[in-house]
């Protein structure tokens, strides 16, 4: 019960944090705002939503023959991809490529946070820089991200000059618009002289072996082409059949992620290559000459044979659950471990932890359902996590 | 019944396995040895193919108010709580009984079930008969279900099955909201041939009014709705209270922003969040009633023992004036024309 314990206090002492629930109450009518303006505007989305569960019902049980698939595609695309079973059969792989003392930028990704990526490549004399904005926020800070779309939700502009100030030794203002410029003036140089760029993916075409990344601050366009070595880690669930499925899967999510449209959406298959002088292929022309792509299980494939909890990887993670929960509200991503919120609780089980950690995070769900009414692909969190106190009361 | 051994409760939080041993041994959540003391004196018969039910929530809701009261002050100095819900069960275990202790303390500040006596004076305005089983009125057991003991909640609606066989009742008129989900909802998915037709209070109250029945308040006054989770997003029944607060003569309806199946918010007491989290609960009811004090609404009206707790907690908690949280079935007791 010890677990349960000192949750409970760290959540309590969230929930008593006017910081985590002013921050979260600008966050969330803000988002309600942008979605339902751009549903306004986009109104077949909700159509696609219902296409994209349809992809995804029919994906997740193929899963395995999917990435097998995707990572043929990606060799014949010249790319190096890889299916990693556990976090350290996947650091291990990242470690062969990367060795140490390299200058790495990093796109936002959950599949890295999930296998605490960042702190395993500077524990082996690496320098690593978050190149999203709320990400490099809460490196310096060294606390953990609270919102999957918005990681330093929590974190005031008042706090990010303090921050700034520090690590450039310069009073930085509590302005906005000057404490994005002094981020982007110290990440330019890291770009261009970075030896590896790594990133996510937030769907993945198996026919091509593109990868999609969805994003508005254009850091993730950075790390993915400035670097001569791209390395990108993707959990199992991402792929899809086909690249026209992955366009939908793609819009849908940026829709609920609340980016009406978002500046950027990357597609990446292979390395930089050009055929310019004498039809000659030559790659690494001025993206990078190596790609890999290191797809993860950890618990997926069990969780995808699990007809009761198979849905959970069904998830976009565009977050919108979490405007709706109304624990999250108030603690922000205090709900949750790796994972936030009812859903987190799943992954929790079955993917970062045991049921002993998903104990805590599954009784925690108020079962009032508003998260299924936002889900874009429907899904019963609430359902699960009470069939998972099934399995938690059962011993099972 | 026998607790099978192994079993990894000690991830299960202390209220929830509190729940789930009282309902095993006394049939009620509170553990308490009585509970039909509110409806002293309504002389409602015990048989009828049609049963009033009417539910551990609101039976107990003094006590539950009190309880959670305590719970609340506790946890918010951060004393172990847990340790007061342990000390119930190991006294409830040795016949001292608690329930009732909080119970009587209850009774000094509300001394009758409101909602209750209301529900069952207008059901008799309506001419519809039913009975109530009162002491022997089963528990729908759903806590059980919630906490994750699904083969305990099984057994124990397999129970209640005989039990209301064996009355010959055909129909029941259900008045908390998770009672009557899970003896609509859940008894067909674990029982077979569960054949009871279950129906919400507000259903019933708003036949009536579709067939002619008249409601009135003596002044007018402007009202809010607080959807209940369950009722809304489980039972899907969110048009039946509106169309009935819109019947009643004198009140001007106020919609919350947050609204219905869809968007309404949670008051924060649900699946037994209130007994694992009591401040943080605390927290958000006063969260759900600041959105429902923007409608400027007098009077906010739901229809679940959980909500109405959870919201009357909010309203202290952020010391509002001029608001008043009521059960649907006391709004429309007011509002009948027999004053």
């Amino acid at each position: 019960m010890s677990k349960f314990k000192a949750y409970k206090k760290r959540l309590k002492e969230a929930a008593r944090d006017p910081k985590i629930s002013v921050a979260l109450k600008r966050a969330i009518e803000s988002y309600r705002k942008n979605v339902e303006e751009a549903l306004k505007r986009f109104p077949h989305t909700l159509k696609l939503a219902e296409e994209v569960r349809a992809i995804k019902e029919q994906s997740i049980p193929r899963m395995e023959e999917l990435v097998g698939q995707a990572c043929e595609a990606i060799q014949k695309n010249k790319g190096k991809a890889f299916l990693a079973r556990t976090p350290a059969e996947a650091l291990e792989i990242i470690d062969g490529i990367v060795g140490t003392g390299k200058l790495i930028v990093k796109g936002k990704s959950l599949t890295g946070e999930e296998i605490d990526l960042r702190e395993h490549l500077e524990g082996r004399g690496n320098e690593v820089y978050e190149t999203d904005l709320g990400e490099y926020i809460i490196q310096l800070l060294g606390i953990k991200p609270m919102h999957l779309t918005a990681p330093s939700i929590h974190v005031p502009k008042e706090d990010v000059a303090h921050l700034l100030s520090r690590v450039t030794g310069k009073k930085v203002p509590p302005d906005i618009a000057i404490e994005v410029a002094t981020v982007r003036g110290i990440l330019r140089d890291k770009f261009i002289r970075a030896d590896i760029g790594m990133s996510g993916a937030n769907v993945v075409a198996a026919d091509t072996g593109t990868l999609f990344q969805i994003e508005n601050e254009g850091n993730i366009r950075l790390s993915t082409s400035a670097p001569p070595v791209y390395i990108a880690l993707v959990g199992m669930e991402k792929v899809v059949p086909t690249i026209e499925d992955a366009f939908k899967v793609a819009e849908v999510t940026w829709r609920f992620a609340g980016y009406t449209v978002p500046s950027y959406v990357n597609l990446v298959s292979g390395p930089s290559k050009t055929g310019d002088i004498e039809k000659v292929i030559t790659y690494g022309a001025h993206g990078p000459k190596e790609m890999y792509v290191i797809f993860l299980d950890a618990g997926r494939s069990r969780l995808a044979q699990d007809t009761v909890f198979r849905e959970a990887l069904f998830c976009l993670r565009c977050g919108g659950c979490f405007y709706e929960c109304p624990l999250f509200a108030v603690t922000a991503g205090h709900f949750g471990d790796k994972y936030f919120g009812g859903i987190g609780a799943i992954w929790t089980a079955f993917v970062t932890g045991d049921l002993a950690d998903a104990a805590p995070l599954t009784y925690s769900c108020l079962s009032c359902g508003r998260c299924k009414v936002r889900c874009p692909v429907e899904i019963d969190a609430p359902q699960m996590c009470l069939e998972l106190r099934k399995r938690i009361a059962e011993g099972s | 019944m026998p607790i099978r051994p192994g079993r990894e409760e000690r991830f299960v939080p202390e209220g929830l396995l509190l729940f789930r041993d009282n309902i095993l041994t006394k049939g009620n959540i509170f553990g308490a040895s009585s509970k039909a003391g509110w409806a002293k004196g309504l002389q409602i018969p015990q048989h009828g193919e049609v049963l009033f039910f009417a539910g551990c929530g609101y039976q107990f809701l003094g006590e539950a108010e009190a309880t959670l009261s305590v719970v609340r002050a506790l946890d918010k100095r951060g004393l172990a709580w847990e340790r007061t819900l342990g000390l119930t069960s190991f006294l409830n275990k040795r016949g001292i009984n608690v329930g009732e202790f909080y119970g009587r303390l209850a009774h000094r500040f509300r001394p009758h079930s409101a909602p209750l006596r209301s529900a069952v004076e207008v059901l008799k305005g309506m001419d519809i008969d039913f009975g109530y089983l009162a002491e022997e009125e089963p528990c729908c057991a759903a806590p059980l279900y919630y906490a994750g003991f699904q083969e305990e909640f099984a057994a124990q609606s397999a129970k209640t099955q005989a039990l209301l066989k064996e009355k010959g009742i055909t129909r029941i008129i259900g008045m908390v909201p998770s009672c009557t989900y899970a003896l609509r909802e859940l008894f067909p998915r674990f029982l077979t041939g569960w054949q009871v037709e279950v129906s919400h209070f507000v259903e019933v109250v708003w036949e009536a009014i579709k067939k002619g029945k008249k409601f009135r308040l003596p002044h007018e006054v402007t009202v809010t709705y607080h959807d209940p989770c369950v009722l809304s997003r489980y039972l899907g029944l969110t048009e039946e209270p509106r169309q009935i607060l819109r019947s009643i003569e004198g009140v001007t309806f106020a919609e919350v922003e947050r609204n219905k199946e869809e968007w309404s918010t949670c008051c924060g007491g649900g699946g037994g969040f209130e007994v694992i989290f009591p401040e943080i609960s605390h927290i958000m009811a006063a969260n759900r009633v600041r959105e429902l004090l923007e409608t400027s609404a007098s009077i906010i009206v739901t229809s679940c023992p959980g909500c109405l707790i959870q919201l009357r907690e909010g309203v202290k908690k952020l010391k509002a004036r001029g608001i008043k949280v009521m059960d649907m079935a006391q709004l429309v007791r007011t509002a009948m024309s027999e004053g």
